[in-house]
């Protein structure tokens, strides 16, 4: 007992829950660290009645809830449920689709990020974001992640920021000998990793995922959730994904959104699989239906 | 329904684990008749039946490990397997002890004074009652269970304790021979670890329904 406290006591900015295998035989005290860390983790993104449409169609029905700061938080649900949509509406990626109305207030630091007075460009710097399908530009590895810096006139040691977020998306090692290459001559899963990497450099708060993994092999999927599992120290990770199991294995928080764009069950990523409130809730996730 | 097969496969292990316990109820019960009675023959049948009770144990623990591994289980599903898989321990357990008690009354039978087979069927009633509540979800049985454990527990002391006034009155018979002194010793040891195996059995019951809420209604109150 005495080492878990220590290994808990090394992480004190993100106390994780007994996901984590590793602590998995000292769960009564971790579990209880974990408790305290959700009530005191700060809100990092947070939506109040939120509503949206698609022209006549509601993708996301009055949604509220609070997402903690540094924490991994998963949004999972069969498709069409909103949640992809939900992620889109954090940093106003839904603006760029003509049809789609938003109603209600996500705010980011207390800020409503609908307010008029917002700018996307900077918000998206603020709030970065990994889509399904590894999607590097057409340049060299180092240009992919100086790309955010250059647009945002970053005055900087350039190459300094490049080497600290490759290292921050655990690639740094394997590309480091090759910066000039493209960024299309890596592997799915590097590509993937090049492109949380040009995430981060701009030093985001929040990262938003859209099934970051579910193009890639097992092999690269894990590299990529032990990086969530480390980017969840520096940044607020939400994520979307259709495998509930991996759901499991990597987030603190796990919302439930069902047809119709509602959330249903938001709580602890132990308590909503081992023991969730609603029966739809159980019906999803044990696969009875979806 | 979705996961037709992955459904059935639980089934099928709630199933067997009360085939399990069925099984171990029966050879409780006689391991019970060849204590009380002496019964050699009777006892090595227990004894020799063990085998059978291991088997389905080892089976049921594959399946339980193979539902892990290969459905990843949640929710309610996952706390089915789970509690199975711990219920399963407990009642392989019951089998062994009922293999002691056959052992035990190898020799003339438990002295009638510890009145063995009322407190010996009371643990074996509360082991088929716990295994009621998890074939029908019975959380309030759960409950009444891990409480009848506390008389169970006093009714062994005091069978204990019959067992010892027996020693005691036999060396106030002043019958020292060395055949009375051994009889009295074997009667006394086995009397004592017989009833230690029934209070385990209680203990054993106790478990099985504390797993059986935590099934339920993922309370682990009975757990502590």
């Amino acid at each position: 007992m005495s080492n878990a406290r220590e290994d808990t006591d090394e992480r004190t900015d993100r106390q994780r829950t007994d996901r984590d295998t590793s602590d998995s035989l000292i769960t009564t005290e971790v579990q209880t660290d974990a408790t305290v860390g959700e009530r005191s983790a700060p809100t990092a993104v947070a939506a109040h009645d939120l509503d949206v449409y698609y022209g006549d169609e509601q993708a996301i029905d009055d949604v509220s809830m609070e997402i903690p700061e540094k924490r991994v938080t998963a949004l999972i649900g069969p498709s069409g449920c909103g949640k992809s949509t939900f992620l889109r509406c954090i940093n106003r990626m839904n603006d760029m689709i003509d049809v789609c109305r938003v109603e209600g207030d996500v705010t980011f630091g207390g800020k409503n990020v609908y307010d008029d007075d917002v700018d996307p460009v900077a918000l998206r710097r603020k709030i970065g974001m990994v889509f399904q399908k590894p999607n590097p530009f057409p340049k060299s590895i180092r240009d992919n992640v100086a790309y955010g810096l250059e647009i945002q006139g970053y005055s900087g040691d350039i190459d300094a920021r490049v080497e600290e977020a490759l290292k921050g998306a655990a690639l740094w090692e394997e590309v480091n000998d090759q910066l000039d290459s493209s960024g299309l001559d890596l592997s799915g899963g590097q590509q993937q990793r090049l492109c949380i990497a040009r995430a981060i450099a701009p030093d985001p708060e929040v990262i938003l995922m859209d099934e970051p993994t579910s193009a890639l092999d097992p092999v690269a999927a894990s590299k990529i959730e032990d990086l969530i599992d480390d980017l969840a120290e520096e940044y607020t990770v939400i994520i979307v994904t259709h495998n509930m199991q991996q759901a499991a294995r990597i987030s603190d928080r796990t919302a439930v959104f069902l047809t119709g764009g509602q959330l249903v069950e938001y709580d602890n990523t132990t308590k909503i699989f081992e023991d969730p409130e609603h029966e739809r809730v159980e019906d999803y996730i044990t696969g009875k239906f979806g | 329904m979705p996961r037709n097969h992955y459904r059935r496969r639980l089934e099928a292990l709630r199933e067997a684990v009360l085939e399990m316990s069925a099984l171990v109820g029966d050879r409780y019960e006689l391991a019970i008749e060849a204590a009380i009675d002496g019964d050699e023959a009777l006892g090595q049948r227990v004894i020799d039946g063990d085998d059978d009770v291991n088997e389905r144990y080892l089976a049921i623990e594959e399946e339980c490990v193979a539902l892990h591994a290969l459905q990843q289980p949640v929710a309610s599903d996952l706390r089915l397997v789970t509690a199975s898989f711990k219920i399963i321990t407990d009642l392989e357990r019951v089998g062994d002890l009922a293999t002691n008690l056959a052992a035990y009354g190898s020799n003339d039978g438990l002295h009638p004074a510890m009145e063995f087979r009322g407190l010996a069927e009371s643990a074996g009633d509360m082991l088929a009652d716990a295994m009621t509540a998890y074939e029908t979800g019975d959380v309030d049985a759960c409950h009444r269970i891990a409480a009848r454990d506390e008389d169970l527990d006093e009714r062994c002391r005091r069978a204990s304790q019959a067992v010892l006034r027996h020693l005691v009155e036999t060396d106030r018979a002043r019958d020292r021979s060395s055949e009375a002194l051994a009889e009295g010793l074997d009667t006394v040891s086995s009397g004592l670890l017989a009833v230690r195996d029934v209070e385990r059995v209680g203990d054993h019951a106790v478990n099985v329904a504390a797993r059986t809420l935590y099934m339920i209604e993922n309370d682990d109150e009975l757990l502590y």
